[in-house]
C-alpha cells in the first residue's frame, strides 16, 4: 500500500542521499586511483592524511577551496565559470534513473513500501546517452572561452573524440534494449533475474566490451585521453582552469566514471541482482556497489598501464572498429531475437 | 621484401627473427616512407601558431619550439633555445685545468662524468698525458655506468612522453641503483666531477666490484623486461613505426650523431672508430638498426644499455693494478693520502692548484662517444696554466636544431615521440 | 698518439694541396690533428671542395666557432671548424683569420648544421656571416648588447650583476 506522504518523504531522502554518497564515493576514488596508481609504479601512493592516506581527498578540497580564483581577463568569464558545471550536473541526472535494488516489490521501511530507484524512467537509456552527450559541451566551452590556443586545441579534440564515441555507445545499448524490450532500466535489471550467467554479459559480450571501451573515450582517459594529454598541450582545454574550478572538472570525471560503471553493471552486470539467487538477502545496492568498485578498478588499471594513442589513430578506431563492430552485434541480435522469439 | 610493418615482431633482439634475415631499407627507401606517413599539407587556413615550451612537462628542460599548426600537422618549426646558457665556455678561460672538470659536470648533467671524461681526455692530448691502465679501466666502468644511467632515464622519460607515468616511475627505480653505485665511487648522484686530467679522483671502493657485479646481473633481466612490454605493446609500435624518419645522409648534414645516427643504418660510434679509455681492450658490439626511426631509436638504445653492462662486466673482471691517477708532477694532482706526508706530494698539489699545469701552446679538439652522441672538446692554449679558449660541441646542441628537419610535415603527437626519441637535454644544448 | 696520419687523410691533404696550393697559407700536424688556414675570401671555395671532393668527402661539420686573439691586432679573430668524413673516417680543421669588423659567407648551403654555429660566433664574436638566414641572438637574451666570449668582455657581465628589473613586462 501506497502513501503519497511516504512516497514523497522516500523520495526526497534518496535524492539528497544520491547525490551525497556519489560525491564521498568521488573521494575515494580519487584516494584509490592514487594509491592503485602508487602500487603499479613500485610506489605507495598517499599515506600521510589519515590512516592509509585515505583523506588525501578531503585535504586537496580543502587546498583546492583555498586557491586563488585566476580567471584570464579575456576569456569570456561567463561561459568559463559555467563549463565545469554542464560537465558535472548531467552525470547525477543519470544516477536518478538507475536502480539500486527492486523496485515494485516488498521493501519497506517502518511499513512504508519504497522503490529502490529515484525515478523509474520509461526512456532511461536514452537519457544516459544524451546526458554524455551534454558533457560534451562542458569539455568544448571550457576550451573555447578560455581564450588559449591549447585549450582550444584540446577541447575540440576532446569534442570531436567523444562525439565519434558516443555512436558506438548507442548501438551497442540498443542491443540491450532489443534483449530486454524496454529502454527502462529498471525492466532491463529485471531482464536479468536469475544467476550470473542470466545475466546480458553472455548473449551481449561483444556490445559490452565496446560500451567499456567506448565509455574511456567518453570519460577522456588513458588511452584516449589526448584532450587533456598533459605531456602534449599542457593540460589540453583545462589549462586555464585552477583551484576549485579545476576541482570540479576532476570530480565531473569522476562521477562520469561512477555513472558508466553504474550503467554498465546495469545493462550488462544484472544490476542490483546478485551472482546467485540465494545470495539475494544481501540486499542490492551492495551488489551494485561491488560491481561499480570492480569496473572502477578496471579502469584505473587501464590508465596506468597502457600508453596513449595519437589522435587519428584515436579516431580511427572509434569509426572504423567500433562503429560497425557495434553495428553488426545490433544486428546480430535482431535477428537472433526475432528467430528464437 | 621484408616491409617495416612485418619487422616489429622480426626484431634484431632476442627472441626474435635474426638481422641478417630482414633486407635492410636503402635511404631511397627510408625516404619513400617518411613521404608517404605524411599527411599534405594544405596551407588553406590561417596558421595556428603555438609556443611549445620554455615550461612544458614534455619539453625536455627549458626548450622553446615556435611551432606553426595547420590543424594538427606542424607547418614549421623554429627552435628557440638559450635559456640555460651559463657562458661556461667564458667561465673557462678563467680558470685552471684542474677548476674546469666541475663546469663541465654541469653540461650534460645526466651523465656527468661522461663530460668529465671528454675534457679529460682533450686536456690529456694537448699536455701528453698518458693515463695508467687502471686509470683507463676505472673511466671506461665509471662512463658506461653513466651511459646506463642517461638511457634508463631517457627511456622511461621517453615513455612517459608518450602517455604513461608508471613505466618512468619504475625506469627510475632501477636508475637508483646506478646513482648509488655512483654515490658509492665518486661521492655524489649526479654531478660527479670524477675525472682528472691524468685519470680518476679516486680508486674503486671496497665493497664496489660486489656491488657493481649484484646490479649489472640484475639490470640485464630488467631491460629485457622493458623491451618486451615496449616490442608487444601495439599502441606503442603504432606511435614509433615510420615516425620520424631521418636517414643518414640528413644525420650527417645536420650533425646528429649517436644512437640516432645508428639508428639510421650508420655503424659509427667512436668508441671503436677512434678509441679511447680502455675501449680497445674490451670487447662489445656496436648497436645498429636501419628503419631511423623512432622505434629503431628504442631498440639501439635498448642494446646499449645491454652493451654496457657486458663491458662493466669486463671492466670489473680484467681490472689491472697499479695507479688510477699519473704520477706526472707538471699536470696531475698528487693522490690525496701522500699529500700530507710526502714533501713531493705536497709540493706538487700546491703547485697544482695556486698556479695550474704546465701545457704547451697549441690547440686540440677531441671527440668522444658520450650517451648522448658525439662530444668534441677544442682546446687552444697559449701556454698558461689557463686555456685560451675551450669549445664544447655538444651532441643536444645539434639535435635541438635539427628538430625542424625532423618533425616539419608531422603531427603535433608525433612531435612528443620523435623529440623524445632524439634526446636532448638542455644543459648540453645551451652550455 | 703519434703524429702519423691515415693513408685516406694523406690522400686528402695531398688532392688538397694540388687543387688550392699556395692559398692554402699554412697546414700543421699538431698532435694528430691537421690544421689548414685559408685567407677569409677561400673560406668558401676551400670549403665547398673539402665537401665535394671524392678524396676529401667531409660529409659533417663537426663544429664552428670563433676564437679571439688580441694579441694579434691586424687580424685578431678567427673562425674555426672541424670537418669529419664518415666515408674515409678522417678529420680536418681549418682555420681563418679575420680582422676587425669583418665577414664571411655562410655555409649552411653546405651543411645545414652550421646554422646555430653561425649564430653563436655571431653573437658571441661578432662575425657577420653573409648571407646565413636568421642571423639573431641565440643563446643570450634577445636584447643583450655585447659579444660575449671575446677577451675585452668581462666575466661578470656590463650590467653589474642585477636581475633585470627593467625589463619586466617588456620580454
Amino acid at each position: 500500500m501506497s502513501d503519497p506522504v511516504a512516497e514523497l518523504v522516500f523520495l526526497i531522502i534518496k535524492a539528497i542521499l544520491m547525490p551525497v554518497i556519489i560525491i564521498l564515493m568521488v573521494a575515494f576514488a580519487i584516494y584509490f586511483e592514487r594509491k592503485f596508481a602508487g602500487f603499479f609504479a613500485g610506489r605507495v601512493g598517499p599515506t600521510y592524511l589519515g590512516p592509509w592516506g585515505s583523506l588525501q581527498s578531503f585535504g586537496d578540497v580543502f587546498k583546492l577551496i583555498s586557491k586563488e580564483d585566476v580567471i584570464p581577463s579575456r576569456s569570456d568569464k561567463l561561459v568559463f565559470k559555467l563549463a565545469p558545471y554542464i560537465a558535472f550536473v548531467p552525470a547525477f541526472l543519470v544516477m536518478a534513473v538507475i536502480p539500486f535494488g527492486s523496485v515494485g516489490g516488498e521493501a519497506n521501511l517502518f511499513g512504508y513500501r519504497f522503490d529502490y530507484v529515484i525515478s523509474s524512467f520509461d526512456t532511461g537509456l536514452v537519457l544516459f546517452l544524451a546526458m554524455g552527450a551534454i558533457g560534451v559541451y562542458g569539455v568544448v566551452l571550457a576550451g573555447w572561452s578560455s581564450n588559449n590556443n591549447y585549450s582550444l586545441l584540446g577541447g575540440l579534440r576532446a569534442g570531436a573524440q567523444m562525439i565519434s564515441y558516443e555512436l558506438a555507445m548507442g548501438f551497442s545499448v540498443a542491443g540491450v534494449m532489443l534483449m530486454a524490450g524496454s529502454m527502462n532500466l529498471v525492466d532491463i535489471v529485471d531482464g536479468q533475474a536469475g544467476a550470473f550467467w542470466d545475466w546480458y554479459w553472455i548473449p551481449q559480450i561483444v556490445g559490452g566490451v565496446i560500451l567499456f571501451v567506448a565509455s574511456i573515450a567518453e570519460l577522456n582517459r588513458t588511452p584516449f585521453d589526448l584532450a587533456e594529454a598533459e605531456q602534449e598541450l599542457v593540460a589540453g582545454h583545462l589549462t586555464e582552469y585552477s583551484g576549485m574550478r579545476w576541482g570540479m572538472f576532476y570530480l565531473a570525471e569522476y562521477v562520469n566514471m561512477i555513472v558508466v560503471s553504474a550503467i554498465v553493471s546495469t545493462l550488462y552486470l544484472g544490476g542490483w541482482r546478485a551472482p546467485f539467487e540465494s545470495w539475494n538477502v544481501i540486499p542490492g545496492p551492495i551488489w551494485l556497489f561491488i560491481k561499480i568498485c570492480f569496473l572502477i578498478f578496471i579502469y584505473m588499471w587501464i590508465r596506468w598501464t597502457i600508453i596513449r594513442y595519437r589522435y587519428n589513430q584515436l579516431m580511427s578506431i572509434g569509426w572504423k572498429v567500433l562503429l560497425p563492430l557495434s553495428i553488426a552485434n545490433l544486428v546480430v541480435t535482431a535477428i537472433v531475437i526475432s528467430v528464437v522469439g | 621484401m621484408a616491409t617495416a610493418h612485418d619487422t616489429h615482431d622480426a626484431a634484431s633482439g632476442p627472441g626474435g627473427v635474426p638481422v641478417h634475415m630482414i633486407a635492410h631499407p636503402t635511404p631511397e627507401e627510408l625516404r619513400a616512407r617518411k613521404a608517404a606517413g605524411r599527411i599534405r599539407l594544405e596551407r588553406n587556413a590561417e596558421l595556428m601558431s603555438l609556443s611549445m615550451g620554455p615550461q612544458h612537462p614534455s619539453m625536455h628542460g627549458v626548450y622553446r619550439a615556435e611551432l606553426e599548426l595547420d590543424g594538427e600537422v606542424i607547418v614549421s618549426a623554429r627552435p628557440e633555445i638559450g635559456n640555460l646558457h651559463r657562458g661556461v665556455e667564458k667561465l673557462c678561460e678563467h680558470r685552471t685545468y684542474h677548476q674546469i672538470i666541475p663546469l663541465t659536470d654541469r653540461l650534460d648533467y645526466i651523465s656527468s662524468f661522461a663530460m668529465n671524461h671528454g675534457f679529460c681526455e682533450a686536456a690529456e692530448k694537448l699536455m701528453g698525458v698518458e693515463v695508467p691502465a687502471r686509470g683507463r679501466y676505472i673511466r671506461t666502468l665509471a662512463h658506461e655506468l653513466c651511459r646506463l644511467s642517461n638511457h634508463i632515464l631517457w627511456l622511461g622519460t621517453s615513455i612517459m612522453d608518450l602517455g604513461t607515468q608508471t613505466f618512468f616511475t619504475i625506469c627510475f627505480r632501477d636508475r637508483e641503483y646506478v646513482l648509488d653505485l655512483f654515490e658509492m665511487l665518486t661521492g655524489a648522484r649526479l654531478t660527479h666531477s670524477f675525472g682528472r686530467i691524468g685519470g680518476v679522483a679516486k680508486d674503486l671502493p671496497d665493497g664496489f666490484d660486489h656491488r657493481c657485479r649484484k646490479v649489472i646481473d640484475f639490470l640485464p633481466k630488467r631491460l629485457a623486461e622493458y623491451e618486451r612490454i615496449i616490442k608487444q605493446n601495439r599502441i606503442f609500435i603504432k606511435r614509433a613505426k615510420n615516425i620520424g624518419i631521418f636517414t643518414s645522409d640528413d644525420c650527417y648534414a645536420w650533425r646528429v650523431t649517436g644512437p640516432t645516427l645508428r639508428a639510421a643504418g650508420v655503424a659509427r660510434d667512436l668508441r671503436k672508430d677512434e678509441p679511447y679509455a680502455a675501449y680497445p681492450e674490451v670487447e662489445f658490439d656496436v648497436a645498429v638498426e636501419y628503419n631511423a626511426d623512432v622505434y629503431d631509436r628504442f631498440l639501439v638504445r635498448m642494446r646499449e644499455m645491454r652493451e654496457s653492462c657486458k663491458i662493466i662486466r669486463q671492466c670489473l673482471d680484467n681490472l689491472p693494478d697499479g695507479p688510477f691517477l699519473a704520477p706526472d708532477a707538471g699536470h696531475s694532482l698528487a693522490l690525496k693520502k701522500n699529500v700530507l706526508h710526502d714533501s713531493a706530494a705536497m709540493i706538487q698539489n700546491f703547485y697544482q692548484v695556486f698556479q695550474g699545469p704546465q701545457v704547451p701552446k697549441g690547440e686540440v679538439y677531441r671527440c668522444i662517444e658520450v650517451p648522448k652522441g658525439e662530444m668534441g672538446v677544442y682546446i687552444r692554449s697559449e701556454g698558461g696554466a689557463k686555456p685560451a679558449r675551450v669549445r664544447f660541441t655538444t651532441p643536444s646542441f645539434y639535435h635541438g636544431q635539427a628538430v625542424p628537419a625532423l618533425v616539419e610535415g608531422e603531427m603535433v603527437a608525433d612531435m612528443i615521440a620523435i623529440f623524445a626519441s632524439v634526446d636532448v637535454v638542455l644543459g648540453d644544448c645551451d652550455k | 698518439m703519434s703524429d702519423s696520419l691515415s693513408p685516406s687523410l694523406e690522400k686528402a691533404l695531398a688532392r688538397l694541396n694540388k687543387r688550392f696550393g699556395a692559398r692554402l697559407l699554412e697546414q700543421t700536424v699538431l698532435y694528430g690533428d691537421v690544421t689548414c688556414v685559408v685567407a677569409p675570401e677561400d673560406w668558401m671555395r676551400v670549403l665547398s671542395f673539402c665537401k665535394s671532393a671524392p678524396q676529401l668527402a667531409f660529409d659533417q661539420l663537426d663544429s664552428l666557432f670563433g676564437d679571439h686573439l688580441p694579441e694579434r691586432p691586424e687580424a685578431p679573430f678567427e673562425v674555426v671548424t672541424h670537418l669529419v668524413s664518415h666515408k674515409h673516417g678522417h678529420r680536418m680543421r681549418v682555420k681563418t683569420s679575420l680582422a676587425e669588423g669583418g665577414s664571411l659567407p655562410t655555409v649552411t648551403g653546405l651543411w645545414p648544421s652550421a646554422g646555430f654555429d653561425e649564430r653563436e660566433t655571431w653573437e658571441m664574436f661578432g662575425i657577420v656571416f653573409e648571407g646565413h638566414p636568421d642571423l639573431r641572438r641565440l643563446l643570450t637574451t634577445e636584447d643583450f648588447e655585447g659579444f660575449p666570449l671575446r677577451k675585452d668582455f668581462p666575466l661578470q657581465g656590463t650590467i653589474g650583476g642585477r636581475i633585470r628589473t627593467d625589463l619586466r613586462g617588456k620580454v
